[in-house]
């Protein structure tokens, strides 16, 4: 077990797969904090020293991840809706927010554009 | 932080943001603010607009507007909806 931004992690997984659980954590942000922190691509979590840890989760801890950043997305969302956008009314409706046709294919729009986004 | 992309969403700073000349009349002391009456949808919400009235052309109507600080950067044109919400009606004689 090893602790990653305060979340209990299996160790035997590889680090890079491990950061990209977070929300807000893809390949390239995890490719690059790896690289930052002198971590080998393919290193596996239990195989981190504790200076290699603690400088990834000083990094970890500085970053908007998580619930802050679904927290800023709900804000920027709210925003648009309260001052009575376009894009604040395609996103109450559920619909595609950059003029894509919504004759067909909408489904990424009706699963994400909320005013209370999740995800 | 680039100054220019805070006016232009998105948009090339090359291109500037899009400055249409409205006409903006100034209301003298005591005097009413007239709302400014434009078919420019595309003109870019300047930091100097707020506090101004709008009348904003969408087509049919005009929607007015009273632009705050916030929608400083957004164009005029998204807050005059263009379309009409579907609304299903049966058909009276069938």
């Amino acid at each position: 077990m090893v602790l990653l931004a305060g979340i209990n992690m299996d160790g035997a997984q590889l680090a890079k797969l491990a950061l990209q659980s977070f929300y807000g954590i893809g390949p390239s942000v995890s490719q690059k904090l790896l690289a930052r922190n002198y971590i080998h691509p393919l290193a596996k979590l239990s195989s981190l020293q504790d200076k290699q840890l603690e400088s990834l989760n000083n990094a970890l801890a500085s970053m908007k991840i998580e619930n802050d950043l679904r927290r800023e997305i709900r804000g920027n969302i709210a925003r648009l809706r309260d001052l009575g956008t376009y894009r604040g009314r395609r996103h109450a409706m559920g619909l595609p927010v950059r003029g894509q046709r919504t004759r067909c294919q909408n489904s990424s729009a009706t699963k994400l554009n909320k005013v209370d986004r999740r995800g | 932080m680039r100054a220019t992309q805070v006016l232009s969403k998105g948009r090339s700073a090359w291109k500037v943001p899009n400055i249409v000349a409205l006409p903006i009349v100034r209301p003298k002391a005591g005097e009413k603010l007239q709302p400014i009456r434009t078919q420019a949808r595309s003109a870019t919400i300047l930091p100097n607009f707020v506090g101004l009235r709008f009348q904003i052309h969408n087509g049919l109507v005009y929607h007015e507007l009273t632009v705050t600080e916030d929608m400083v950067g957004h164009k005029l044109g998204e807050f005059s909806p263009t379309r009409k919400r579907f609304s299903y009606k049966r058909t009276a004689n069938k």
